[in-house]
């Protein structure tokens, strides 16, 4: 509908200033109203933003938009409660206007901003809501992604969205999840929890396998951002939230120099390293360090430590390659995923050789959802080529392919089928 | 130089509207913001102004009979959403810089009327 919408004019301050100030509102009004009101919250809030559509062009928007857009979606909410306090004689009681003051919507208090978010968090991750819908709903109420949105970075249908976080929202309506920052013994794994639904959502936004590039990107950024929340709250933070982040720092750095011009996919191995963003190492290297207070080595310290490996090493020739493949032994012992075991061969490869790898990635084949994956036989495709063995590496190359629904992904195993013969 | 007042009637269309993301949102009025922005460093815009979108009245007042009817848009698919100012050498020259304006590109119309100076 709005495709043709350009970007270019949006100065940079106000990157994202919408989407961010819709997802606080949210959180904000869920607050005082309650989140089984999430319906006429997330309308409101919408009408606040249409709003200022309509009226920012004519003049020069408020001195404070945020505190503008806020009290505007406020005052929808209440003229709703309102309405409907009116035409329900029945059930008048249920329905309690709030005498709202304004200092209960100071939106100065960034820390109280902070906080409502982390319990919007915590709501849209809780254990209630099927865990396919949660990243969704995360986005959706927090994020201030909208359903377009969140459909093109899964490659999934603007319905099947829609009836996801309809099924999902269900669970706020019914009053059954409390915005809580959670405490005591519940603590832990409602963090787990949480933690687990923002590596998803920063996954799916840095895996090249669907969806659209600015988007996805979008993602990756959205779950740093939430992270962040996590982290700097004295609750809630935990050195693997910091490990979590240097995560995301590390491999969300890589965005710019993963895909040239045309958007096709570039190999580490060749990626141009001026284009990889220092401030953002930088930021993933001081989360780091913090993640190693205390005792506790989670996946997510060693995962961090890996990308710390490539995102720090000065070339791809200098990449140490033995840590990386000690971390991915670690991290199989604990927990074994066979695309973390995909990942282990490569760096088996690197530290072994191309035959130990292909014959370690053969016993991974039996595993019949490996054969299924095209970056299992993109790997495969690249250890015979090292080899030199081309026929091999053109046929794994072209299972891939098959396999392949991204166009950039298509055009990057193109490329290499082309150089091989 | 004349000014000229351009009414920006827009075909309300809340369908659409509640179904814009908020990052499209901000675009469109960034869009707006900066042709705002490029028509006063140019030194040609006087001014713009919003108008109420409810609570327009048409009054007739023929032989004394003074009536006033809402409007005044009863009758029309189209509301003037409002209006801006500018000051151009020409109709030639104050349409081509309405042509920059982003309403065209979002669906809207504008028209552009040329106010008559007071001698």
């Amino acid at each position: 509908m709005m495709s043709s919408v350009e970007k270019t004019h949006v100065s940079e301050s106000l990157d994202h200033l919408f989407r961010h100030q819709a997802g606080q509102m949210v959180s904000v009004l869920s607050r005082i109203f309650g989140v089984e009101k999430i319906d006429m919250i997330e309308d409101a809030v919408q009408d606040a933003l249409v709003t200022a559509l309509q009226k920012w062009p004519y003049g020069e928007p408020p001195d404070n938009p945020r505190a503008w857009l806020t009290q505007v979606a406020k005052n929808r909410v209440l003229d709703r409660l309102r309405r409907d306090k009116k035409s329900d004689s029945i059930d008048e009681e249920s329905v309690e206007v709030p005498d709202l003051s304004d200092q209960m919507l100071d939106i100065h208090f960034s820390s109280e901003l902070s906080e409502d978010q982390l319990k919007m968090i915590f709501a849209s991750c809780h254990p209630a809501i099927a865990s396919d819908s949660q990243v969704a709903l995360t986005l959706k109420t927090v994020g201030g992604f909208s359903v377009p949105e969140i459909a093109a970075a899964y490659l999934a249908s603007e319905d099947a969205v829609t009836k996801m976080l309809s099924r999902a929202k269900a669970k706020l309506r019914s009053g059954g999840i409390r915005l809580e920052i959670p405490a005591g013994d519940v603590l832990k794994p409602r963090l787990e929890a949480a933690m687990r639904v923002l590596y998803l959502m920063f996954n799916e936004g840095y895996s090249a396998s669907a969806g659209e590039a600015l988007v996805r990107r979008d993602l990756c950024f959205e779950a740093i951002r939430l992270a962040r929340i996590i982290a700097d709250h004295p609750v809630t933070t935990a050195p693997k939230v910091n490990a979590l982040i240097a995560l995301f720092c590390f491999q969300a750095a890589r965005l710019a120099a993963r895909s040239d011009d045309r958007g096709d996919l570039v190999l580490l191995s060749e990626q141009d390293r001026s284009l990889w963003d220092k401030r953002l190492i930088a930021e993933g290297l001081e989360h780091f360090q913090r993640s190693a207070a205390g005792d506790e080595l989670s996946d997510y310290h060693l995962e961090a430590e890996i990308a710390s490996c490539y995102a720090l090493a000065d070339g791809f020739e200098t990449i140490n390659w033995r840590r990386i493949l000690n971390c991915y032994d670690t991290l199989q012992s604990g927990k074994f995923s066979p695309v973390v075991e995909l990942n282990r061969i490569i760096a088996v490869g690197k530290v072994n050789g191309p035959e130990r790898a292909l014959e370690e990635l053969s016993q991974l084949g039996e595993n019949y959802l490996m054969t299924s994956f095209n970056f299992f036989h993109l790997t495969r495709a690249y250890f015979f080529a090292e080899l030199g063995q081309n026929s091999q590496a053109t046929d794994a190359y072209q299972k891939a392919a098959d396999l392949t629904r991204n166009d950039a992904v298509g055009r990057f195993i193109q490329k290499k089928v082309a150089a091989l013969t | 130089m004349p000014n000229f007042l351009l009414l920006l009637h827009a075909t309300p269309n809340k369908n659409d509207l509640t179904h814009m993301s908020p990052e499209q949102i901000q675009a469109v009025i960034g869009d707006y913001m900066a042709w705002r922005k490029k028509i006063q460093d140019d030194g040609i815009y006087v001014a713009s102004n919003k108008l109420r979108d409810e609570g327009g009245k048409f009054l007739t007042g023929a032989n004394g009979d003074f009536r006033v009817t809402d409007g005044p848009f009863t009758e029309s698919k189209e509301v003037v959403g409002g209006f801006f100012i500018i000051s151009a050498a020409n109709y030639d020259e104050a349409a081509k810089v309405s042509q920059g304006c982003p309403h065209l590109k979002y669906g809207g119309r504008i028209e552009l009327r040329e106010i008559e100076p007071t001698p």
